[in-house]
């Protein structure tokens, strides 16, 4: 009895000391294995597979039936609505991501000065993001620019012409850049930030130097908050990029695939046409063009973003 | 008291999970406007107070649909029972042949098959198996705006020639904005094979392959092209910036500034009730003065079909029998799927008087002179959609970058690719 009673809590102890030695070493395994697993099922198989699809026929309703090799990357930079697809996604963001950062710095800029309902004007201004790519922004932003739409009919009222803004090849896609530039307020909101971090006493040096507020802005403001303007550049450009609601929504990717980007493209390969080889490698393709860029964005940072907490540059 | 918590939340997880799998319960889908959704959801009503059986209903207008339902049936989470289109029995077919829908002779205990014409379901007969129950056949008719043809002066077109003088009329009398017609990019191709069809009196594709030599696809983009040219059809560009997404849903058509559709009898209620007040809305005749031949086709308008996946098939044939030939059935549904197929169905409407004019009206005409035959990959999606084939070489011939010629050289080749000749 009495080695029994001294033996149990010995064993106990051992045990218990086992299993603290597990919760140090795996607890923080076991509390992310939630997210782990959820990411395994629904990030990383389906990217692992998609890579392994776009060398292949897949069909939507047929599997993948052959190995075809690099055929899907061939198609996707020779057929030529691929290759329009291509060239559209490229203007579309080259168009987008300068104009909304501009913009949206801009109207921070203003919203950062001591105004009289300054928090309602953050707030209207902020209201487009939230709305984001919905059948209601659709059938808004249709109901502006269809050739008898508001638009057209100020233009007219003014005595100039009316556009067919939504059938017009070359006019469909700034429309649809529109709609992006005017969801600015998430990149203002960091904007604004940013600049209420900039320490007043920097620009009264730079008053009572003589500068005047443009070069202040260059000098001082741009340099101090560069780090935002790295931010959303990157995350804008690869928003960019995968950009569909709009286009889908509003223009089908029409007329004549002027607005057709690249996940269009994805979308329909796989889901009309049931082709998810080539859909796969036009995923691929479109990874690879924002992976790129935004290495180029990150190896670029080092010239120009000023990062305070690392003794100059970054 | 967590792990209480813990298992009274399982428990009740797994009490849903068995009510929604529970005998019983059916799942069903289609698509339509709103008229069909209010018939089909007032029949389904019907079907469960006579039977008792649970139906969840899933509906919506066409667009965006099909790429909806192809993901349903692709991953195999298809509802029980569907409307399904006809093409849609070819293209949703597996690599081993094997279908994603049930064959139907296996509960003809349940459903009366002889209540249907043996053509209409030979055609949805894929490899000896009935993949589904077609609901009605159509085919395109002219519907003309009377009311605008008297604004303009005219009555409404007989023959082609009528058509052709129309449109400068319409421009010079109405207005620029007004056309006699107004064709979107399948709607054109639809045309242009009836025109052709009139001419030759051939079927558009035979035994798998187009049956059409590029002169004769030439001539009949010569045709659609010779409409947009007499102000009779609004090119592509006018159309895309009317921002409408069909036809029934764009302000100049219920306006009346188009005055002229060509589109399936079973949409003649859908285009009718879009006018605005004050518009009389008639059924055209077919033009004599194309060709010597009655061309165009009659295709199955839409089937009910049950998903390989239905936990209960007989319950989900059950449904079916009820919605189609059941008396209850066909009276709340009437011609809301076009002209019913079903006998029973189809008496029944006819002796009460249900059927709408209109659609009754065209599909008589529909049926009396279309003679030629057609291919289900006709609608194939990559043909079809809105970014396919049949739209590339119109709106590429409309927005002046194809020729003639290169509008049928991509017409052709876009063809020749689907059917794998």
């Amino acid at each position: 009895m009495t080695k029994t009673g001294t033996t149990a809590p010995r064993g106990d102890l051992r045990r218990r000391r086992g299993f603290s030695r597990l919760e140090q070493g795996y607890m923080g395994f076991f509390l992310i294995l939630p997210w782990l697993i959820g990411f395994c099922i629904f990030k990383l198989y389906p990217f692992i597979s998609s890579l392994c699809y776009s060398f292949t026929d897949y069909d939507l309703f047929k599997g993948a039936q052959h190995f075809v090799g690099l055929q899907n990357y061939i198609d996707a930079f020779t057929k030529s609505k691929n290759l329009k697809a291509l060239q559209v996604t490229f203007a579309y963001a080259f168009m987008t991501v300068p104009l909304k950062l501009i913009f949206a710095l801009f109207i921070a800029y203003i919203l950062n000065f001591k105004i009289r309902g300054v928090g309602l004007f953050r707030t209207a201004y902020y209201v487009p993001s939230i709305l984001g790519g919905s059948v209601a922004i659709a059938v808004l932003w249709k109901a502006l620019f269809k050739s008898d739409g508001v638009v057209n009919t100020i233009l007219a009222a003014l005595g100039f012409e009316s556009i067919n803004f939504l059938a017009d090849k070359s006019w469909a896609l700034f429309i649809i850049c529109l709609l992006r530039v005017w969801q600015f307020g998430s990149a203002m909101v960091l904007f604004l930030a940013a600049l209420k971090g900039v320490p007043e006493d920097l620009y009264e040096a730079a008053s009572i130097d003589g500068a005047s507020k443009g070069r202040q802005f260059i000098s001082i403001t741009i340099p101090l908050i560069s780090p935002v303007i790295f931010y959303n550049l990157v995350t804008q450009l690869v928003q960019a990029f995968q950009e569909f609601n709009g286009p889908y929504i509003i223009t089908q990717g029409g007329p004549r695939n002027a607005t057709t980007l690249i996940s269009l493209i994805v979308y329909n390969s796989a889901f009309k046409d049931y082709k998810v080889g080539l859909s796969s490698a036009m995923a691929w393709v479109m990874f690879v063009i924002t992976t790129v860029l935004t290495l180029i964005a990150f190896t670029s940072q080092k010239k120009w973003v000023y990062y305070s907490d690392d003794d100059g540059r970054g | 008291m967590k792990k209480l918590i813990a298992c009274l939340l399982t428990v009740a997880l797994a009490l849903t999970a068995v009510a929604a799998m529970a005998e019983g319960t059916l799942t069903f889908s289609w698509w339509g406007g709103d008229a069909r959704h209010e018939a089909t959801q007032a029949a389904v009503d019907a079907f469960k107070e006579a039977t008792g059986v649970e139906v969840t209903c899933t509906y919506s207008a066409w667009s965006g649909w099909e790429d909806k339902m192809s993901q349903y049936f692709a991953s195999d989470s298809a509802f029980d029972v569907n409307q399904v289109n006809w093409n849609w029995l070819f293209s949703f077919t597996n690599a081993d042949g094997s279908s994603k829908f049930y064959d139907l002779n296996e509960v003809a205990d349940v459903i009366d098959l002889s209540q249907f014409d043996a053509g209409a379901l030979a055609q949805c007969t894929v490899d000896g198996k009935l993949l589904a129950i077609p609901v009605s056949m159509t085919g395109r008719i002219f519907y003309w705006n009377k009311t605008t043809f008297e604004k303009a002066g005219l009555e409404t077109p007989k023959t082609l020639a009528d058509l052709m003088a129309a449109g400068p009329i319409f421009a010079e009398k109405l207005g620029d904005d007004c056309y006699p017609l107004a064709l979107g990019s399948y709607d054109k191709m639809i045309l242009m094979v009836h025109y052709l069809e009139c001419k030759y009196g051939k079927d558009w594709v035979v035994d798998g392959k187009l049956n059409y030599t590029k002169d004769e696809i030439v001539e009949g983009f010569a045709f659609i092209q010779s409409l947009e040219d007499a102000h009779v059809i609004p090119s592509s560009e006018t159309l895309t910036g009317d921002g409408a997404d069909s036809l029934d849903k764009n302000p100049k058509w219920m306006e009346g500034k188009y005055a002229g559709i060509w589109e399936w009898d079973s949409s003649a209620s859908k285009f009718e009730k879009a006018l605005n007040e004050g518009q009389e809305f008639i059924v055209g005749d077919y033009f004599t003065d194309i060709g010597e031949y009655q061309g165009g086709f009659t295709k199955v308008s839409m089937a009910m079909c049950i998903a390989n996946t239905a936990a209960d098939k007989k319950l989900a044939a059950s449904l079916i029998e009820y919605l189609l030939n059941s008396e209850e059935g066909a009276r709340l549904m009437n011609s809301q799927r076009g002209i019913p197929l079903s006998k029973k169905a189809n008496e029944l409407c006819l002796a009460e008087g249900l059927l709408n004019a209109k659609v009754a009206e065209a599909n008589s005409k529909v049926m009396a002179w279309c003679k030629n035959a057609l291919d289900p990959q006709f609608e194939a999606a990559a043909l079809k959609n809105s970014d396919g084939v049949y739209a590339d070489a119109f709106e590429g011939l409309s927005y002046g970058d194809y020729s003639i010629e290169e509008a049928a050289e991509a017409l052709i080749e876009g063809i020749n690719e689907v059917l794998g000749a």
